[in-house]
């Protein structure tokens, strides 16, 4: 046989195509975002500052939500770090939620933990 | 777990935890990795399958198959760099678990290869054609395993 069926080449190459067609996912940018702002208060209930996302998991009365925060080295550079909060700390989250409002998702511009503000996305926090 | 925990205190790992430049680089070494990867193995399947039957096969097996070794060393040296900031995490993700689960699946599937290949009686050479479409199959899982890692 000198080459493939012409059928199962296009299956192959319909399999590929689909592979990387596959639906954006979250986290990059902010298409999947609402465009108004959202307020998020809750208890910390996981924190992660680091490669490759910065997030935090905050219990709303017993409803677990995803923050996401800029990439990590901005994240630190806007001076929130694993020093500055912890798990059980209250922290208010302000940004944009998911579209989608199933899900229990967003993303933060600016942070609040024991009374200190952390904009992590300076040039996006809703105008005071 | 207690181990991993300590691998993410690593100094380095640390460094790389936090990187603007590092992790990124890194990350990128992993994906050409896996990109030569796939490639090998894909036209060695297809080899097998009866594609490309004009190229003389056993230069064109030493090569892609030698180009698949190198291309997987580098993945896994760069995909334990990757692992090592959030090992204790990851490490307790079915999806990664998953993925490690189907590279020993494709590990498995070319020592059988090469078994069937060393026997000169060739008495099982029929089952080549389904342990490629096998191999193409789960490399590529792999390769959808290792994306959703980032997302979940």
């Amino acid at each position: 046989m000198e080459v493939l069926p012409k059928s199962i080449s296009l299956a192959a190459t319909l399999a590929v195509a689909a592979l990387f067609a596959l639906p954006a996912l979250a986290h990059h940018g902010w298409s999947w975002t609402q465009d108004g702002f959202f307020e998020l208060k809750g208890v910390i209930a996981d924190i992660y500052i680091g490669n490759p996302h910065a997030t935090l998991d905050v219990d709303v009365e017993g409803e677990l939500w995803r923050v996401e925060l800029a990439p990590p080295a901005r994240t630190i550079a806007a001076g929130f770090t694993d020093e500055v909060a912890k798990k059980g700390d209250e922290v208010v989250a302000i940004g944009n939620r998911s579209r989608d409002e199933t899900e229990k998702r967003m993303k933060a511009v600016r942070i609040i933990i024991n009374g200190k503000t952390y904009d992590v996305y300076a040039d996006r926090v809703p105008p005071s | 777990m207690e181990p991993l925990q300590a691998v993410e205190q690593w100094d380095l790992v640390r460094q790389l935890k936090t990187s603007f430049v590092a992790y990124p680089v890194v990350n990128a070494v992993h994906i050409a990795a896996i990109g030569a990867l796939l490639t090998s193995v894909a036209l060695l399947d297809l080899r097998i399958l009866g594609a490309f039957g004009s190229l003389p096969e056993r230069p064109f097996v030493m090569l892609l198959r030698r180009l698949a070794l190198m291309a997987f060393c580098l993945a896994v040296l760069s995909g334990l760099a990757l692992f090592s900031v959030r090992a204790s995490y990851y490490a307790g993700m079915p999806v990664f678990l998953g993925k490690m689960g189907l590279i020993a699946l494709a590990g498995a599937t070319f020592a059988l290869f090469a078994a069937i290949e060393s026997d000169k009686q060739r008495r099982w050479s029929s089952l080549r054609r389904p342990l490629a479409v096998m191999s193409v199959v789960i490399w590529c899982t792999v390769l959808l395993c290792g994306r959703f890692i980032g997302f979940l």
